[in-house]
C-alpha cells in the first residue's frame, strides 16, 4: 500500500549448456525482469560479450510472420477472441509442421486470386465509364479509328461549333458542357482543331473496341457481377477457413511467440566462451521460490545469488502493490506516468477520491443508474485490459453518482420525493418553479474546503517524498519548503477569515484586536505566510513566481460544483422543455397536433438526456481525474518510474 | 397628490431592482461568455499540438490531455463569479 512491490536484484551465472533449461525455467515463471546487457564494458563485466540466439529462433521467426500475415489477413486480434479450450503444445507443435504450410498455401491462393479479380473489376470500371459518352451517338465503335484520310475528334465542348469545312458531326447534350464527335478530312484537321478550341475543347480518349457502345456496356456490367459473385465465394471460402482455424492460429501465434521469446534471450545476457551471466530483478517474495525452479531445473549446476540494490544509480522496474479494488485505477495512474520505485504511490487514493470527485459533480440517480448499465454492458465488447479497467473505474464512480444523487435528491433533473440531504442543487428553472433554489455559496463553501484538504493532503505526502528520495541538505531544505507551502496557503486564509465572515468557515472577526483593525488571527497569519515564503525561497528563489498558484489551485476546485450544477441546469431545461411546454399542456386536451407535440416532446426528452449523460460523463471523468493530475500530482508525484515487465507471458490459448 | 407621488416612488424602485436583476445577469452571461471564448481561444493552439504530438507518440496523451484543459479553469472561475453573481 502507498508502495511498490518490493524488488530485488537477482544474479544468475551457469554454464552455457545450462543456458536452454534455465531460460525455459525463468520463462515459464513470468518473474525475471531482464536488466538487458550492453557491451560498454561496465564494471565487472570486461571481456564479456552479448550471447547469442539458441537453436530454432530463425525457423520459429519464419512461422511466426506466416502466421501473423495470415492473422493480418483475416483480421485475427488475440485478445478479442474467447478461450475455449487450452491447447497442448506438443500436439501444436506437431500441427504447426503438418497443417500450417497447407493453410498458408490455401489462404495465399485465395487472397491473390480476390486481389486479381479486384484489379480487373476496376479495370472493366474504368472501360465503362470510358464508354459511357458514347452510348448516345449512333454508330458502332469500330467506326472510330482506323482511317487514313480522316480525323475523328471526340470530345466535350462548353458551347455550339459550327464548322466552315465539309465534316459530319454527332453531339449529346449535356449539363453544362455537350458531348461531340466530329470527323473531318485529315487536310482540315487545323481548322477543325482551331474551332474546337473556342468552343473550348477537352478530349476524349476514343476506347480501343468495337461493336455498339451500350452493348459492350452491358457486357461488362455482366463480366462486373459475375466477378463479385466470385470474389463474395472467395469472402465466404476466407471466413470459414477463419472460423475453422481461429483458435489454432491464436494459439500458434503464441507457442511460436514463446519459443522466440526464449530462443532470443540470450541476446540479453552477458556470455563468456563457456559461461553466462544474467542480471534482473524479482519481487522479494519470490526470489526464494524461482532460485529453488532453477537449481532444480539445473539439477544444481547454477549460481542464482541476490545483489544488493544501490537506491541511488538502479533503475529499479516498478510493479504496482495495490488491494485488489484499486488495481483497476492503476490504468489512470499510468496515463499520468507510473511511480518511480522510491516514491509514495498514490493509486489506493485515487481510487477513493476519483469517485468521490466523479459522484460530487455528476451525482444524479438517473444518471448514475444509466452509466452503471452502460458500464456491464460494454463488458461484453471490451475485452482487452485497459478497457476492462476502464469499466471497472467507471462503474465506481457510478455507485458513488448514484449516492450522491440520492443525497442531493436528483432524478434526471428531477428531485426525488425527498428534501436534499446535502445542499441542494436543485435551479429554479420554469415560469412555476417555486423553492429555495440552489445553495451556491454552500456549495462553494463546500468545494473550497475539500480543495484545501486535498492540497495539504498533497504537500504532506510532497514533504514524505521528499524526506525519502532527497539527501543531505537539499532533504531538509526541500521538506521546509513543502511545508512553507502549507504555512502560506492556510496563512492566507487565517488573514481572510480575520477581515470576513463566511458560512462554515471559523469566524475569527470577532478576536480581540492588536493595532487598530489588525487582530491575533492576521498577525499568525502573516507570520505563517511570511514564514512559508522565507522557507520556499530558501529552496529555490524561482519557486515563489508560483505563490499566485496558491489561490487559483483552491479555487479550481469550485469547478466540482460549478460543472455539476451547469449539468443539473442542462437535465433541467430539458425536462421543461419537454415536459412542461411540450407534452403536459396537450395532455389536457388532445388532438391531433397535440399528439405530434407529444412526440417531438419525448424526442427532445430523449435527446436531451442522451446529449446530457455523455457531457455528464466526460465532465464528471475528465475534470475529477484533472483535479488529481494537476492540482494534486504536481505538489508531490513526479513518476517517470520503470514498468516492471517480467520475461514470459501469460499463456491463454496453450499449455507446456 | 402626494398618494400619487408616493406610487410612481414605488413603480420607479421596482424598475430599478428588475433592472438590477436584469444588469446581473447580464453580468454573469457576460462573465461566462467571454471567459469562454479566452479558454477557447488558449486550448486550440494547444489542442492542435497535442493531437500532432500524439499521433507520433501515443505515450504522451495522458501529459497532452491535461495540458489541454489547463485553460479550462479561466471558464470554470467565469462559470463561479456568473454563478456568485446570480444567487
Amino acid at each position: 500500500m502507498f508502495k511498490p512491490e518490493q524488488m530485488s536484484r537477482l544474479l544468475i551465472v551457469a554454464s552455457k549448456d545450462q543456458m536452454a533449461p534455465i531460460v525455459t525455467e525463468l520463462h515459464r515463471n513470468n518473474l525475471f525482469h531482464i536488466e538487458d546487457y550492453v557491451e560498454a564494458g561496465a564494471e565487472g563485466y570486461e571481456g564479456f560479450k552479448i550471447g547469442t540466439p539458441l537453436s530454432g529462433a530463425t525457423e520459429a521467426s519464419g512461422d511466426l510472420v506466416k502466421i501473423r500475415t495470415i492473422q493480418n489477413t483475416f483480421s485475427i486480434r488475440s485478445d478479442e477472441l474467447e478461450v475455449k479450450k487450452r491447447q497442448k503444445q506438443s500436439d501444436l507443435e506437431v500441427m504447426i509442421e503438418r497443417d500450417l504450410p497447407a493453410i498458408e498455401q490455401e489462404v495465399e491462393g485465395l487472397t491473390v486470386k480476390r486481389s486479381k479479380l479486384e484489379t480487373k473489376v476496376k479495370e472493366f470500371e474504368q472501360k465503362m465509364s470510358e464508354l459511357s459518352p458514347f452510348i448516345d451517338i449512333p454508330g458502332d465503335l469500330d467506326l472510330y479509328s482506323g482511317y487514313s484520310t480522316l480525323s475523328v475528334f471526340a470530345g466535350y465542348v462548353e458551347k455550339e461549333v459550327s464548322l466552315s469545312v465539309p465534316h459530319e458531326m454527332f453531339s449529346t447534350r449535356g449539363k453544362g458542357k455537350h458531348f461531340i464527335v466530329v470527323i473531318a478530312a485529315v487536310e482540315q484537321r487545323s481548322v477543325v482543331e482551331a474551332a474546337l478550341q473556342e468552343a473550348g475543347y477537352q478530349a476524349v480518349t476514343i476506347p480501343d473496341e468495337s461493336g455498339d457502345p451500350k452493348e459492350r456496356i452491358s457486357f461488362y456490367t455482366r463480366q462486373i457481377t459475375l466477378m463479385k459473385k466470385e470474389i463474395g465465394e472467395i469472402n465466404q471460402n476466407l471466413d470459414a477457413i477463419k472460423e475453422k482455424h481461429a483458435g489454432f492460429m491464436v494459439a500458434c501465434e503464441e507457442i511460436l511467440k514463446v519459443q522466440v521469446e526464449r530462443a532470443e534471450a540470450p541476446l540479453r545476457f552477458a556470455t563468456t566462451n563457456e559461461t553466462f551471466v544474467a542480471e534482473g530483478w524479482v519481487p522479494s517474495a519470490s526470489v526464494e521460490n524461482l532460485s529453488q525452479a532453477l537449481v532444480k531445473a539445473t539439477a544444481g549446476k547454477i549460481f542464482v545469488t541476490v545483489l544488493p540494490t544501490d537506491s541511488e544509480h538502479d533503475i529499479v522496474p516498478v510493479e504496482y502493490n495495490n488491494p485488489s479494488f484499486a488495481k483497476p485505477t492503476q490504468m489512470l495512474m499510468d496515463v499520468y506516468s507510473r511511480p518511480k520505485y522510491s516514491e509514495l504511490d498514490p493509486t489506493l487514493m485515487l481510487s477513493i477520491v476519483f469517485p468521490l470527485f466523479f459522484g460530487l459533480i455528476l451525482g444524479d440517480v438517473g444518471y448514475g443508474l444509466i452509466l452503471l448499465a452502460m458500464c456491464l454492458g460494454l463488458r461484453k465488447y471490451m475485452k482487452g485490459e485497459e478497457g476492462t479497467r476502464l469499466l471497472t473505474v467507471l462503474r465506481n464512480a457510478s455507485f458513488s453518482s448514484i449516492l450522491f444523487g440520492l443525497l442531493y435528491s436528483e432524478f434526471l433533473g428531477f428531485a426525488l420525493p425527498w428534501k436534499p440531504i446535502m445542499f441542494s442543487r436543485h435551479l429554479n428553472i420554469g415560469a412555476h418553479s417555486t423553492g429555495h433554489g440552489p445553495q451556491i455559496p454552500e456549495l462553494m463553501i463546500l468545494a473550497i474546503w475539500i480543495g484545501l484538504v486535498h492540497i495539504t493532503l498533497g504537500r504532506i505526502l510532497g514533504m514524505i517524498n521528499h524526506a525519502r528520495q532527497d539527501h543531505g541538505d537539499h532533504r531538509i531544505k526541500a521538506v521546509m519548503a513543502n511545508f512553507g507551502w502549507i504555512c502560506v496557503m492556510w496563512g492566507i486564509l487565517m488573514i481572510i477569515w480575520s477581515i470576513v465572515q463566511m458560512p462554515y468557515m471559523p469566524d475569527f472577526t470577532t478576536l480581540p484586536k492588536v493595532v487598530s483593525s489588525v487582530n491575533i488571527a492576521a498577525v499568525v497569519g502573516a507570520v505563517m505566510l511570511i514564514a512559508g515564503v522565507i522557507f520556499i525561497a530558501r529552496d529555490s528563489g524561482l519557486e515563489l513566481v508560483e505563490l499566485p498558484t496558491i489561490i487559483s489551485h483552491v479555487l479550481s476546485y469550485a469547478r466540482i460544483v460549478a460543472v455539476g450544477l451547469s449539468s443539473v441546469a442542462i437535465a433541467m431545461v430539458v425536462n421543461y422543455i419537454a415536459i412542461g411546454m411540450l407534452i403536459s399542456p396537450q395532455l389536457e386536451n388532445i388532438t391531433i397536433i397535440g399528439v405530434l407535440f407529444i412526440i417531438l416532446g419525448v424526442a427532445v426528452f430523449l435527446i436531451g438526456h442522451a446529449l446530457n449523460t455523455a457531457l455528464g460523463i466526460l465532465g464528471g471523468g475528465l475534470h475529477s481525474i484533472r483535479l488529481h493530475y494537476v492540482e494534486f500530482f504536481t505538489k508531490f508525484y513526479k513518476g517517470g518510474g520503470k514498468k516492471y515487465s517480467p520475461f514470459g507471458l501469460n499463456r491463454r490459448f496453450t499449455e507446456d | 397628490m402626494a398618494a400619487e407621488v408616493v406610487a410612481a416612488a414605488i413603480t420607479d424602485i421596482e424598475l430599478m431592482k428588475a433592472s438590477q436583476i436584469g444588469m446581473k445577469a447580464i453580468g454573469a452571461g457576460l462573465a461566462v461568455g467571454l471567459t469562454g471564448i479566452a479558454s477557447g481561444i488558449a486550448e486550440m493552439a494547444i489542442g492542435s499540438a497535442a493531437v500532432g504530438a500524439t499521433a507520433e507518440n501515443k505515450d504522451v496523451f495522458g501529459l497532452v490531455l491535461l495540458l489541454t484543459v489547463i485553460p479550462e479553469t479561466i471558464v470554470i472561475f467565469g462559470l463561479v463569479v456568473g454563478l456568485l453573481l446570480l444567487f
